[in-house]
């Protein structure tokens, strides 16, 4: 052994030292197949560093030019008649073949796409949503619905649901007298409910007045005679006969949908329709949670 | 042959170059042009529209908004439908922005309404108490420059042959159509606004620029 290879070896020694260092003093967890991987493959490359180094300065020692030169010289320099070293020749072939395979099916049906990654995400991700969430309690669509109005309500009805004082509708109440006015002025026709329009001018005046008072009250005493009129589509109790027409003493589950479904432009502003946005049972969670206000 | 060219580098190169000019000639080519066609339905801008969005560009919301959402599902979620190249074929330049200081703006029309947007430009912190964006109310208050957008979609029905004054498309006509149809759009958003001198100013048929940033704004969808 000359002192070329104890060189080597000494500096093979170093680096598996330096490995075996990392491993004690940093906390590297070797239970996990990556981190093994990576270390065996540290200690490898300290082993083939010494192998090859100690190979090649040996052969830089000893090796002699010889063979046939080409008619090519480029000022002095020439280049020997050899034969392709055989793994070089084999890798090339190989690597010929690997393309053919390569252009014809190789990048064709295994193109990456980022839009095909991006549909499996969502489809895996909706699917698991839905088994999960599949019979939700209370306490989980509560939850749920506070984060989903504090990301895609609060912006406009504020965090606490209060519409910013006039701004946008106040979810803490139903309506409040003049938007009753209003909508008994201007009549409505937004919100697709099977008793279709609600015409402009059913009430006006005293009327008007007495009807508003009496729903912004809760509903609570004796109707005023005119609500008899609002009582044939919104019922007696007005909770809109079940899903017919819209509820107009709290903010249901039907209602919720059929807003975020059409939208709604009232005297205080316009939403836009929120359709498509939400799943179903986000919807549900965001009807629970405004119940709750 | 190959002898040849291995004694002149300079052809050696041309060569090269023209080996790889290729391949990226078949591969990218075709594809861009695929992509960058206008999506089914796309309309240009409306002239009260391009006057917003010059107003949108001076006043910088670039520098802080994006109009770009990538096809991420946490992107999705909050703003929509990830953007295809196809969508900004009549933006002359695209506003991608490439800072996040505020949210992506590209789908902002599904979204917010005029009334939000007049509340938000005067005061953000009104509607959005974390906000840091600044309050826009000089928008309020400056004229919009009509016959500046008119020119610009004037020229780019000439130069690049963006289909205005098509069957069911934007009508662009003469100036003083155009200026017409720009005071009627305008009318329409401040009949939707509360601020009394906005009213005001486009009854007196001058459009501020937040009427036209508000139908710009509508029209990012």
């Amino acid at each position: 052994m000359n002192s070329l290879m104890i060189k080597a070896l000494a500096f093979s020694a170093v680096l598996m030292g330096a490995t075996i260092f990392v491993v004690k003093y940093m906390n590297v967890d070797l239970s996990d197949p990556v981190n093994l991987i990576t270390m065996l493959g540290a200690a490898a490359i300290a082993f083939l560093t010494f192998g090859v180094a100690a190979k090649y300065i040996n052969q830089m020692k000893t090796d002699k030019a010889e063979g046939e030169l080409t008619d090519d010289n480029w000022d002095g320099i020439g280049e020997y008649k050899n034969e392709l070293p055989g793994g070089w020749a084999y890798s090339f072939l190989g690597t010929i073949i690997w393309a053919m395979w390569y252009w014809t099916v190789g990048y064709p049906v295994n193109a990456y796409s980022q839009i095909g990654e991006y549909n499996k995400e969502v489809k895996a991700y909706n699917a698991q949503f839905q088994e999960m969430h599949k019979n939700a309690d209370a306490d989980t669509l509560q939850a749920m619905g506070e984060s989903i109005f504090l990301v895609q309500c609060a912006p406009c009805h504020g965090e606490t649901a209060d519409g910013l004082s006039g701004k946008a509708q106040d979810l803490t109440a139903r309506m409040a007298k003049d938007q009753i006015l209003d909508v008994i002025a201007k009549g409505s026709n937004q919100l697709g409910f099977p008793m279709g329009a609600m015409p402009a001018g059913m009430a006006s005046g005293a009327d008007a007045e007495a009807i508003a008072d009496y729903i912004v009250g809760g509903m609570q005493g004796q109707a005023p005679a005119a609500y008899a009129t609002c009582a044939a589509c919104h019922g007696a109790d007005g909770q809109g006969m079940n899903g017919m027409s819209p509820n107009i003493t709290k903010y249901d589950e039907k209602i919720v949908t059929q807003v975020l479904a059409n939208g709604k432009k009232g005297m205080i502003g316009k939403m836009p329709s929120f359709n498509n946005r939400l799943t179903p049972v986000q919807e549900k969670a965001l009807a629970t949670y405004l119940q709750s206000l | 042959m190959f002898h040849w060219l291995e004694k002149n580098p300079f052809f050696f190169a041309v060569g090269v170059f023209l080996v790889i000019a290729f391949a990226g000639l078949v591969e990218i080519l075709p594809n861009f042009g695929e992509a960058s066609r206008p999506v089914v339905g796309l309309k240009p801008y409306t002239v009260l529209e391009l006057a917003g969005k010059e107003v949108y560009k001076k006043d910088n919301c670039i520098a802080c908004h994006s109009q770009l959402i990538r096809p991420f599902k946490s992107e999705t979620d909050r703003y929509g439908q990830y953007s295809l190249s196809g969508e900004y074929a009549y933006d002359r330049p695209f506003l991608w922005g490439s800072k996040r200081t505020g949210p992506d703006l590209h789908r902002i029309g599904n979204y917010r309404s005029t009334d939000w947007h007049e509340n938000h430009m005067w005061d953000p912190k009104s509607v959005i108490p974390q906000s840091i964006m600044p309050a826009y109310k000089h928008q309020f208050s400056n004229i919009a420059d009509i016959e500046t957008a008119y020119a610009e979609a004037v020229t780019v029905k000439e130069l690049f042959n963006t289909p205005y004054d098509v069957d069911g498309g934007v009508a662009l006509g003469s100036w003083e159509d155009a200026r017409a149809a720009a005071l009627a759009e305008a009318k329409e958003i401040a009949a939707d606004m509360k601020n009394q001198d906005v009213k005001d100013l486009v009854a007196n048929d001058q459009i501020p620029e937040i009427v036209a940033l508000i139908a710009y704004m509508n029209k990012l969808k």
